[in-house]
């Protein structure tokens, strides 16, 4: 009895490196959240944060997104001179940004929960990650660049 | 091990239902949509841009093909919206009986349609 304690833990360190080397190079939220239960760390990773952007950005876009579709499937068509004084003026170049950044913050969450679900590799999840981060903040940025452009030069 | 992972479950296994179908709709046209933002950002600085950019912008959006990208652009859109709305209803716990996930499903459709053909009427009338 003396010496079960011993060899127990033993064993466990051994399952959690074995474990651990098993899933190193694996994805998937169970993975870590497996490894977390074995030691007892609590909560896997910080998803609610993702989970509550998620929604907040969904209904920040209801209306939102209702304004923009309506302006912008009328203004796709028009001409330069229409589109940028639309665009120039203050509340739709204010709800533009808004919807835009919205958007794409909601963009961001989505396609990382299908790359998570698709891409089971974690080298692959964490690039296909960056590359979807890294466009939609190149694309937030050149909106906004455009719009106080044609807002701040009226 | 090799088992048939998500996607590669449907044709074979599992047999298609509205439930199944709108859940997958939602995803790709989620997907559509992020692809549509780098479109949308295009026309934002063209018109910024103005010129020659703007009038090549603006030709491929009346061509063929860019007004079906819109047309499409629409439907995903409005699809999303009120698949969204749903989604968000059973986060706050409403709607997760069968009866009412089929019921809630048809009325996401046709709410798609309906909003797809209003809002071209509102484009096209107006």
């Amino acid at each position: 009895m003396a010496n079960s304690r011993p060899l127990s833990n033993s064993t466990a360190l051994r399952d959690e490196s074995m474990l651990r080397r098993a899933l190193s190079n694996s994805t998937a939220l169970r993975d870590e959240s497996m490894l977390r239960r074995v030691r007892h760390l609590g909560s896997a990773r910080d998803g609610l944060q993702e989970w509550r952007l998620q929604r907040r950005t969904a209904l920040a876009l209801i209306p939102l997104g209702l304004y923009f579709a309506a302006s912008m499937l009328r203004l796709a068509t028009s001409d330069q001179i229409t589109a940028a004084a639309w665009l120039a003026s203050p509340i739709p170049a204010l709800l533009t940004i808004l919807f835009v950044l919205a958007a794409l913050a909601h963009a961001v969450v989505g396609l990382r929960s299908v790359l998570v679900d698709y891409v089971h590799t974690r080298a692959r999840l964490v690039a296909a990650d960056l590359l979807v981060r890294a466009a939609a903040v190149i694309l937030a940025g050149a909106s906004m660049l455009a719009v106080l452009k044609l807002f701040l030069g009226r | 091990m090799d088992r048939p992972l998500s996607p590669f479950m449907f044709p074979t296994w599992y047999r298609f239902q509205l439930t199944s179908v709108l859940s997958i709709l939602h995803r790709l046209t989620g997907i559509a949509l992020a692809v549509g933002s780098i479109l949308l950002a295009w026309w934002l600085v063209a018109v910024a841009a103005g010129g020659e950019v703007f009038t090549a912008t603006h030709a491929f959006i009346v061509s063929p093909i860019g007004m079906l990208l819109l047309f499409g652009w629409s439907v995903a859109f409005f699809y999303h919206l009120c698949s969204g709305i749903r989604h968000l209803a059973w986060d706050a716990g409403h709607g997760f009986e069968i009866r009412d996930a089929y019921r809630t499903g048809y009325a996401v459709l046709a709410a798609t349609v309906l909003l797809t053909v209003l809002a071209w009427l509102y484009v096209l009338l107006a």
